[in-house]
């Protein structure tokens, strides 16, 4: 081999030394750059370039908290959660399976000749396929019935949408999860103890369909089981009203960053379908009721698949909520309320409302008809949104319904009468069979007459007569005056700010009431367009006829104030042994003792030999107040059944008001109808109202 | 050295040949393969089992005659005790009867009990499966409960001529639902076994348990089946809650490591609970017939 002769290995010319320092400097600075560079990243931006990278490869995955409970004011549960355990397909485990399917489809389509094959559309179908083969399997275990049976091959039919009872793979639904939530595993089953019907298949609480998965479905492969919380209502449809109920929510409680000593906010987050209050107490104690939120942290797969949980952090439950509810009290009045029902057998619509006379605190606030939370508070079905709608079942009646008074109005007729000394405790007026008032002759309830009658026994027998001369008397502005210092025209229950506690809120109930109530006087009435007041329109509010528009609770409150001696009642559903009885706006009812005892003796008498005999409780003397007001419904005239008081006589604890609205066929009248439905609220409440001594609240 | 060569990379090929025909070969023959090859292995089991019956024998046999006496009155104090607990089964027995008799009650067997010795443990799975000396030919059927006494052993996962395998309550691959004593409202809870680390103990996991659950105190809360599955008849044991890990949150609820009731590691005879009828579970099983 010839060795080269040519044996320079440095240059030897200035010019070439120059141009080799030329190209060391060259590579020199290129080096620094790549060394400073790469010190900059590691230095300087390793912080931010690190989040971008965990942001790509990972992801945070919230899980909903279980909310508080609710309780009524002796601890019984009223709203509980339960365990719920859902089948789903881990959507990644399935992708081979799809594809298979879907070589499977395209050959088909191949062999068929078609035009032109829809891949998107035939990946979807395969897909369908693939998980309607794992939900027949699913419901072959579940089902009960499949004691012996062999599975039939999947040869499921598309279906567009879900079929009854979840049994078919819902194609809207996947097509959602794809788009928004692929990384997640896809629900087949929501509620295995009530598959997609709300109705449990076997006859036990439906444990039995969710035990008989866990324990023969095979455990390996792509269906898992996965529990959650799901919101329960124990009692059904008592209280639903007051209670409200919850739907699904895709805003979770995002506390995450606030509580992780990682930061996740820059990192993609998906979650699962949380609940939140709809109404009632759900709604308005939402920020109590629910928790904080779980949180997981999952690296991806390049195709977007959750592949491992690298952190993870449990959910804390929401802290609950005690009512002053007692559930005794509820269910009575509720159970009492169902037996009134029209000739065709249909529920009467009503209200009944008990509340303690020195605190407000509401014991019982039942409204007919009604709902079951229950259903509502998973998947629900448009057919029973449409059963409550039809039924009426979404007003509260006793906070919403507005109502004519009646008779049970004849109290602040009295009072108002008494306090501007158009007539005292002790006048007899002569009350015949009608009152004349201009040229129209205004009836009494009994065709004959009552003769001479007081302030006592007009409350007993409702003399109408003696209502139309004191409210002439008194006149329509100190009548509707008398009334709105009972508040008959203040919206209640709402979240008002006491100065007292500090500028706080102090939120008695929880909805909106209503706003259409309607104290009327000269001026109302001409603002409605409806002409100048006159005498008539004055004798028809005496009895709380013509324009007079309240509810049941603010009749219950009218009640406690006059039990109390005072003019308003602020109610509450929040139970809290430290309210000092204090009432916003309350003022002494303005009579003097022999008045006032007139007064509360007269409503005694009107139970124990009056309207409200029929209501007579042996044992438990109380003071009452009946009331029949005439409406119409549909051009036809119907009767409302009022029944409002307070007991005991002496004493007393706690005031009612129990309102039914009378159909155009059905015979309703204020003691006949409501009385008994007072009785029986009074019969649950006196036993337990050992607990509730008077003398320790403070009663006169 | 060439021919050295030459044979190593034949022996690769003919290693990658039999990997090849192994995959492509279709799957009922690999089982085949597999069941001939258990079979195969069977007499084998059959026959190591009945060595340890007979090493047990004589190790048993060789004891003195002090031992053996001092055995013989043991025995003797739990024969009087076992003959008043036996007394008082009679008489439940009879009262069964008579009731049974007065509200014409008559409920099926549901299930046959197939008494079983244990053969070996799997030793792919030290911990989590065992395999026992009766099979298909004594009416074993997979998914069938295995018991020993009160207590629930596993759960047969595959049943071969003259043996079967039997997942224990600790295998991955067991799972049932349970109910906690001290819980007034029977909710369900989970069991499952756990997925053990290399020469780590197996554990099973309780898991669902619902926050407001508490241990009653004193003593662990036995955990046991529901009865509600279709597989495990009602108010067998499981195993009790492990108060040291009891209580961790998981989600919305707690949960606990399952301490089992009996020593898995000691097992010898079992009982094979083989459900009169076939459950849904049961056919899933046999996984080619759904595909």
């Amino acid at each position: 081999m010839k060795e080269s002769s040519d044996t320079r290995v440095l240059p030897s010319t200035p010019v070439e030394k120059l141009r080799l320092y030329g190209v060391f400097f060259f590579f020199a600075v290129g080096f620094l750059y790549v060394l400073f560079g790469l010190g900059y990243r590691q230095l300087v931006q390793s912080t931010d370039l690190k989040e971008q990278s965990d942001s790509q490869s990972r992801r945070v995955v919230l899980r909903p908290p279980a909310r508080g409970r609710i309780y009524d004011r002796n601890g019984f549960p009223l709203v509980d959660n339960r365990a719920r355990w859902s089948v789903k397909a881990d959507l990644a485990s399935l992708q081979k399976e799809f594809r298979a399917e879907y070589v499977r489809l395209l050959n088909a389509e191949k062999a068929r000749e078609a035009v032109q094959v829809d891949r998107e559309k035939l990946m979807e179908d395969a897909r369908v396929r693939v998980l309607q083969g794992w939900l027949n399997k699913v419901w072959f275990v579940i089902d009960e019935t499949n004691r012996t049976t062999k599975l039939r091959k999947p040869t499921a039919k598309l279906a567009a949408v879900n079929a009854p009872g979840e049994r078919q793979v819902n194609i809207e639904e996947l097509r959602k999860h794809l788009r928004e939530r692929r990384a997640l595993p896809f629900t087949l089953v929501h509620d295995l103890a009530f598959p997609g019907t709300g109705q449990a298949l076997t006859a036990d609480d439906g444990t039995k369909s969710v035990a008989r998965f866990i324990e023969q479905f095979p455990v390996e492969g792509p269906i898992r089981l996965e529990s959650d919380i799901v919101r329960t209502y124990p009692f059904g449809a008592m209280a639903a009203h007051v209670l409200g109920y919850v739907k699904d929510t895709d805003s979770l409680p995002d506390n995450v960053d606030d509580i992780s000593e990682i930061r996740l906010e820059s990192m993609q987050k998906l979650h699962y379908t949380g609940k939140t209050g709809a109404a009632g107490v759900e709604l308005s104690y939402n920020h109590v009721l629910s928790g904080l939120s779980g949180w997981e942290l999952w690296s991806k797969t390049s195709s977007g698949y959750n592949q491992t949980r690298l952190k993870y952090s449990a959910p804390v439950q929401g802290s609950s909520v005690m009512l002053s509810l007692d559930y005794r009290v509820q269910q009575a009045a509720e159970s009492a309320l169902a037996k009134l029902k029209d000739p065709q057998g249909k529920l009467l619509p009503a209200a009944a409302v008990m509340l303690d006379v020195h605190t407000g605190e509401i014991l019982s606030l039942a409204s007919q008809p009604s709902f079951d939370p229950n259903r509502l508070a998973d998947r629900v079905s448009s057919d029973y949104y449409d059963e409550i709608e039809k039924a009426g079942g979404w007003l509260n009646r006793s906070t919403q319904g507005l109502y004519a008074p009646g008779s049970t109005f004849k109290v602040i007729t009295a009072t108002a009468g008494m306090r501007k000394r158009v007539v005292d405790w002790d006048d007899a007026l002569d009350c015949g069979a009608f009152f004349r008032v201009g040229n129209r002759d205004f009836p009494e309830h009994e065709p004959v007459g009552f003769g001479e009658v007081n302030l006592d026994k007009m409350l007993a027998i409702s003399c109408n007569v003696w209502n139309y001369q004191v409210g002439l008397r008194t006149g329509v502005e100190a009548l509707a005056a008398e009334a709105r210092r009972f508040g008959l025209d203040t919206p209640l229950l709402q979240t008002v700010s006491d100065v007292e506690t500090g500028g706080q809120p102090m939120t008695e109930l929880p909805y909106a009431v209503s706003r259409g109530l309607v104290v009327p006087d000269r001026e109302y009435k001409h603002r409605i367009g409806a002409g100048a007041w006159n005498d008539g329109d004055t004798a028809n509010m005496s009895i709380g006829q013509g324009y007079l528009l309240t509810t049941p609770l603010h009749m219950a409150c009218v009640a406690a104030s006059i039990a109390r001696g005072e003019t308003r009642t602020t109610p509450s559903i929040i139970h809290d042994v430290s309210r000092d009885g204090r009432h916003v706006g309350a003022q002494p009812i303005g009579l003097n003792p022999a008045q006032l005892e007139a007064l509360r003796g007269g409503m005694v008498r009107c139970v124990e030999e009056g309207t409200a005999r029929i209501a007579r409780i042996p044992g438990l003397p109380y003071a009452g107040k009946t009331g029949t007001a005439e409406y119409f419904k549909k051009g036809e005239k119907a009767h409302l059944a009022w029944m409002i008081g307070f007991a005991p006589a002496e004493n007393p604890v706690v005031a009612f008001a129990v309102l039914v609205e009378g159909q155009v066929d059905t015979n309703t009248w204020g003691g006949k109808t409501a009385g008994p439905v007072a009785k029986e609220m009074l019969e649950a409440w006196w036993p337990t109202a050992v607990k509730l001594p008077a003398e320790d609240k403070g009663a006169r | 050295m060439d021919q050295n060569r030459q044979g190593a990379r034949a022996s690769y090929v003919a290693l990658a040949i039999f990997v090849a025909a192994w995959i492509l070969l279709p799957s009922a023959v690999r089982r085949f393969n597999r069941e001939a090859f258990a079979e195969f292995q069977a007499p084998a089991l059959h026959l190591l089992g009945k060595s340890r019956d007979l090493a047990t024998f004589w190790e048993k046999k060789s004891r003195s005659t002090e031992e053996l006496a001092a055995a013989g009155r043991d025995l003797a104090r739990i024969n009087a005790a076992l003959e008043i607990k036996l007394n008082a089964m009679d008489d439940v027995r009879r009262e069964n009867i008579r009731l049974r008799e007065i509200t014409r009650y008559n409920v099926p067997a549901e299930y046959l009990s197939v008494v079983a010795r244990v053969a070996s443990r799997d030793s792919s799975s030290w911990w989590q499966r065992i395999v026992i000396r009766k099979g298909r030919n004594d009416g074993i059927r997979p998914g069938a409960p295995v018991v020993f006494g009160n207590t629930v052993v596993g759960r047969v996962t595959a049943v071969h001529l003259t043996t079967s395998e039997v997942d224990l309550v600790t295998s991955p691959g067991f799972r049932c639902t349970a109910y906690l004593e001290g819980d007034d409202q029977n909710r369900i809870v989970l069991v499952n076994g756990v997925a053990a680390p290399s020469l780590g103990a197996a554990k099973a996991r309780v898991s669902v348990i619902p926050h407001d659950y508490s241990m009653p105190a004193g003593q662990p809360a036995r955990v046991y089946t529901t009865g509600m599955g279709g597989v495990f008849p009602s108010r067998l044991t499981l195993g009790y809650l492990d108060g040291g890990t009891y209580s961790t949150q998981v989600g919305n609820f707690k949960e606990s490591l399952l301490l089992p009731s009996r020593d898995l590691y000691n097992l010898q005879e079992v009982s094979v609970l083989v459900p009169l009828h076939q459950n849904p579970g049961e056919a899933l099983m046999q996984g080619d017939q759904f595909q």
